[in-house]
């Protein structure tokens, strides 16, 4: 008995090791340890062993039983395992990724996030007026006189009914202020139209950012400190801004503001208008409203406004406007 | 406008560097825009005369000159120029001049030949751009005499002036900007103002309201003629041509004084004058030479029969000064802004003198600038000027009084000035302290400045002259409640994110399209349109897009998903609607090294992406002007948009190779995807999906088939998925006229396992109702 089961280990060992693929070593298996195999039917001869016998013969029956299995497990891993080496050997890391192509969002929509994102960080929240205005909203109330030059038909697109195309989002102002009482804090991107011809710098509709801040006691000092926050926070800390006394017909003091920075040149550049909210704008408003809320011995207030398209162009070294206009594909892609 | 630094400085003793200069005025709201150097200011470069011209010994393109430097010791000079000829005169830079470049003239050795400095080009000089050869000087320039003696060195500010401040518009005006910044005194020419007397026979305003004043001085026995050399060189700096000695002085004195002038060839007015408004076909031919009718808006200067100047805008030519005039009028008026801004609009005609009145002269300024040009008349031209000025109407009043209340100041501007610092800043522009009581003061204003007559013109004022770079600026964030637009912004900037990443790349095309590409529509259009092309407001975004698809495929792409969230425009109730609109064409996926097979886009991938863009969409058949196929989009009951393929024609046109597909939704529908959603509990059994395949009538939908099981109310059915549809021409595996529509419905309890047998038995209803309905028929 002992000499069958040692001769046995011998022939069930070499065979497991000689299996050469899964189905090899499967009957492999199904032969020695199966229900029918070589091992359960060594264990039925136990019976035929003398007693004394018993306790060391089923110990090697027992051993031979541990060994195939280990040996039959040990085999199963390595097969996996070269079989697992097989599939990856070969393969060449160096062919292109391949994935579903991205789109893209457009470069004057990026940065006119990043400020909508940092004025909205200073509490300011957004306002939208129609592009389609009254000379009343683009103009009147914002104090320009009815023979200023904006006003003329060779700047300003009109439509038949004498309503034109605003020629700046600063008419939101004028929509907010007449439908909500101070205090105001808003931002209005949007956009606004000159009857210009279009050439490498100058596109007859553009997009505006306009701000406005009314409140008691909103002072010259807020205005810089905002619009400064809002340049470095833009550009980075390196960047210098400089406010110099311009005229718009609907603030008072007005402001040209000035940038330099490493972002853009590192030159001065002429980048936003703005300053302290003209009396009268006021004072056209609490006739609209017909209440006293915006009366100018009461609230202040400050006004600014810069245009997205010149902005985009110098940040991203776009060297002519209408390629922001002209949606090729391999322009799109690059932002 | 351009300011000449020297003329400049007969008002201002300013010395600092121009850089500073420019400094001080762009600090001070005048905007430089160039800094022009005229002239040649070269120390070492001077006339000199060639003696005689020499080849080059060991050089073909190059000679040796010997010239006259004016010292009587001829020097050798090497030159490669070939564009004199012995006995020009030519600039020589002498060994020690510096010319532009910082290059630095020696002695030295040209191919072994010494040249004892360098004869200049008018580039070399920086007098002109580009200029081959030497600058040949005029022959009687004087040989040794310093170049800066032909070329006089003047620097020239070109000034962008804000239109609140026509003070500007002159050297005086200037003057006084830079004595006032600087601290420094301004010299004001001291012009005794003459006698005036009215005598409505020699001139009389019609028109008080546009001309409140009017006045004219006669000058007899002038003599016209070329003006002398330094005020022609003023004018000729200031970007003026010069006429004669008349028209030059009142030239002069509107650049010197801010005041225009006209003179009249007295010989030439019949009768006295007269400002009127011109009459009904009146026409006048102006000073330059053109004809301009005359509109009874128009006001003109007038003698007994016609016009003789546009007022305030152009003389006439019939009275202008010649050489043969001997006797002048001379007008000096005061015009209301207005009028001159409407008849030079009309006319399309603005000079000097219409931007000056159109801005508002100083009233104080008028009869001044008339003594001024009368007296440099009479040095100029001789001649005697009648004793008073005859003048009509009367000068509007200047000088407003102003109250300045200090805390007011401080607190508008956020800086604690001292009171002493404020008033110190409004008088230094000339304004005068009328009274005092330590809160609030009063201030009158000096005539030039027309713009201060509020207290927020005298705040700007403080802050201009204290400087804002002295306000330390501040920052009071407020919290901001959400807008209506805050939550609309957010959502597009949602849905350009979906968008990019479902492959689409934001496009912007233009608000204005071409009315006649759009016809469908009920567009508004633009009265005053740049072209056809940008005539009316656009009513959709699709047809801007398919443009750019067609320019892209026109660039070679093959794949192309472009999006848009914008404006459209009709002539309705609502009248501006926020809209987002997709445009495809082409390669569904990229073709790689994987996969070489790659499909187009076709109308179903247009349609599933309007599916996940729209939550719980229905679509209905429609028809539209640009599609060939096309869904409305449904959202309820509303109408959300449309989905649909262009004509193949249409497409082809574009030169596209595939289907061209196109979408257009309303913003404001959309915004249910955005919404808090409510948590839906994750399935815990099993779903169970059976496979099914109906051969129908070829013509039957398959949103039949749909529609059929959804109304037979199976309360297990969670799903239904088509996954082939399949027909035969031929007939040989299916009748021709039929379709077989594969499909798998899945079936799952919220509360236990389903068994086989109720799954099979809500399968058999299934078929039986769809073999009711809709006459199908199920292979097995």
């Amino acid at each position: 008995m002992e000499a069958q089961i040692e001769s046995l280990r011998h022939e069930a060992l070499a065979a497991i090791s000689a299996a050469s693929t899964a189905q090899e070593l499967e009957a492999a298996r199904v032969k020695y340890m199966g229900r029918a195999g070589a091992i359960p039917a060594l264990s039925e001869g136990m019976r035929t062993v003398p007693k004394e016998d018993k306790a060391r013969v089923g110990k090697a029956l027992n051993a031979l039983r541990v060994d195939v299995t280990a040996a039959l497990e040990a085999r199963e891993k390595a097969l996996a395992d070269e079989a697992d080496a097989a599939a990856l050997a070969g393969i060449d890391l160096t062919l292109p990724g391949d994935a579903a192509p991205l789109g893209s969002i457009h470069p004057l929509t990026q940065l006119l996030d990043r400020a909508v994102r940092i004025f909205r960080r200073m509490g300011f929240a957004l306002a939208d007026g129609p592009d389609i205005e009254t000379e009343w909203h683009c103009f009147d109330a914002l104090n320009t006189p009815p023979d200023h030059p904006a006003r003329n038909e060779q700047d300003t697109f009109y439509l038949p009914d004498g309503r034109l195309l605003r020629t700046h989002t600063s008419t939101v102002q004028i929509r907010t202020m007449t439908a909500q009482p101070p205090p105001v804090r808003i931002i209005a991107p949007g956009a606004a139209y000159r009857r210009d011809e279009v050439d490498a710098t100058h596109l007859a509709q553009f997009t505006q950012m306009e701000g406005l801040c009314v409140g008691p006691d909103i002072s010259l000092a807020d205005l810089k400190g905002t619009l400064e926050f809002f340049f470095l926070e833009l550009f980075g800390a390196d960047t210098e801004v400089r406010f110099r006394p311009h005229f718009f017909p609907f603030t008072e003091p007005s402001f040209e503001i000035d940038i330099k920075t490493r972002a853009l040149s590192g030159k001065w550049m002429e980048l936003a208008g703005c300053g302290m909210v003209d009396p009268a704008v006021f004072e056209a408003i609490c006739e609209q409203r017909g209440d006293r809320a915006y009366d100018p011995e009461v609230v202040s207030g400050f006004a600014f406004g810069f245009g997205l398209d010149r902005l985009a162009m110098n940040l991203t070294g776009i060297p002519d406007i209408r390629m922001l206009v002209e949606n090729d594909l391999r322009f799109l892609k690059q932002f | 406008m351009k300011i000449s630094l020297s003329w400049l400085k007969e008002f201002v003793p300013y010395e600092g560097p121009v850089e500073d200069l420019v400094a001080l005025l762009t600090r001070a709201g005048l905007e430089v825009e160039g800094v022009q150097q005229l002239g040649a200011d070269f120390p070492n470069v001077v006339v000199a005369q060639i003696l005689e011209s020499n080849p080059h010994p060991n050089a073909d393109r190059l000679s040796v000159c010997r010239v006259d430097d004016g010292s009587g010791e001829p020097r050798q000079i090497v030159c490669g120029a070939k564009n004199y000829k012995v006995g020009d005169k030519v600039p020589l830079a002498l060994p020690g001049a510096v010319l532009p470049g910082n290059f630095k003239i020696k002695v030295g050795k040209l191919r072994g030949v010494e040249s004892e400095g360098m004869m200049c080009s008018a580039r070399e000089l920086q007098l002109a751009e580009d200029a081959d050869g030497l600058l040949i000087l005029p022959q009687d320039a004087t040989v040794g005499a310093p170049i800066s003696d032909l070329y006089p060195p003047e620097t020239v500010l070109e000034v962008e002036i804000t239109p609140n401040r026509p003070d500007w518009l002159s050297h005086l005006g200037v003057a006084r900007e830079v004595a006032a910044n600087a601290k420094l005194g301004v010299k004001i020419p001291a012009i005794p103002l003459p006698p005036t007397k009215v005598d409505e026979s020699q001139a009389r305003t019609e028109a008080v309201e546009a001309c409140p004043f009017y006045s004219v001085r006669r000058i007899r026995n002038v003599k016209v003629g070329p003006s002398p050399d330094w005020l022609k060189r003023r004018l000729e700096v200031v970007g003026l041509r010069s006429i004669n000695n008349i028209v030059d002085v009142t030239n002069f004195v509107m650049m010197e004084l801010g005041q225009p002038l006209h003179a009249f060839d007295t010989a030439k007015v019949k009768g006295g004058i007269v400002v009127r408004h011109a009459r009904d076909g009146e026409k006048i031919l102006a000073l330059d030479g053109k004809e301009y009718p005359l509109a009874a808006t128009d006001l003109v200067i007038a003698d007994s029969g016609r016009p003789v100047a546009i007022a305030g805008v152009m003389g006439g030519e019939e009275t202008g000064v010649t050489e043969s005039t001997t006797d002048v009028l001379l007008e000096s008026a005061w015009f209301a802004g207005s009028g001159i801004r409407a008849t030079a609009r009309r006319l399309d005609l603005h000079s000097d003198s219409s931007y000056r009145f159109e801005r508002g002269v100083n009233p104080e300024g008028v009869l001044a600038a008339s003594e001024r040009a009368v007296q440099l008349i009479l040095e100029l031209a001789g001649g005697t000027a009648d004793d008073a000025v005859v003048v009509a109407g009367e000068l509007p009043k200047a000088r407003a009084e102003v109250t300045l209340r200090f805390d007011r100041c401080r607190r508008f501007l956020g800086v604690d000035f001292s009171n002493d610092q404020i008033a110190d800043a409004l008088s230094r522009l000339g304004l005068e302290k009328l009274s005092d009581d330590g809160a609030g003061s009063v201030w009158r204003v000096p005539a030039f400045r027309g713009d201060l007559t509020r207290e927020a013109d005298l705040i700007e004022e403080v802050v201009r002259m204290l400087g804002i770079e002295n306000v330390k600026g501040s920052l009071v964030a407020r919290p901001a409640p959400t807008t209506p637009a805050d939550a609309a912004y957010d959502e597009a900037m949602q849905l350009r994110r979906t968008l990019s990443s479902l492959g689409f790349s934001e496009a912007r095309t233009s608000t204005l399209v071409p009315l006649a590409s759009h016809k469908g529509y009920s567009c508004l259009s633009v009265r005053n349109p740049l072209g056809e092309e940008q005539s009316a407001l656009r009513p959709t975004l699709i047809t801007g897009l398919i443009e750019a698809v067609g320019r892209n495929l026109n660039f070679g792409a093959n794949r192309i998903q472009l999006f848009e969230i914008g404006r459209v425009f009709a002539a309705s109730t609502e009248e501006e609607v926020g809209k987002v609109g997709l445009a495809m064409t082409g390669q569904k996926s990229v073709p790689s090294w994987r996969n070489r097979e790659v499909e187009s886009f076709d109308f179903f991938d247009i349609k599933g992406i309007v599916e996940k863009l729209v939550p719980g969409v229905k679509f209905a058949p429609t028809e539209h002007p640009l599609f060939a196929l096309a869904l409305e989009v449904k959202v309820g009951d509303s109408t959300a948009g449309v989905v649909g393929q262009l004509a193949p024609a249409a497409a082809r046109e574009l030169n596209a190779r595939g289907p061209v597909l196109a979408a257009e939704l309303r913003l404001d529908l959309l915004s249910a995807a955005y919404q808090v959603r409510e948590f839906v509990p994750i399935p815990k059994f099993p779903a169970v999906t059976r496979d099914f395949a109906a051969v129908v009538a070829r013509g039957l939908p398959y949103g039949e088939i749909e529609r059929v099981l959804a109304e037979a109310d199976e309360s297990l059915l969670c799903e239904v998925r088509p996954f082939d549809v399949f027909t035969d021409d031929t007939g040989a595996k299916l009748p021709a006229n039929q379709k077989s529509l594969a499909f798998s419905l899945t079936f799952r309890s919220p509360e236990r396992t389903l068994t086989a047998d109720e799954v099979n038995a809500a399968c058999d209803r299934l078929k039986a109702r769809l073999r009711e309905k809709l006459a199908a028929d199920f292979r097995e």
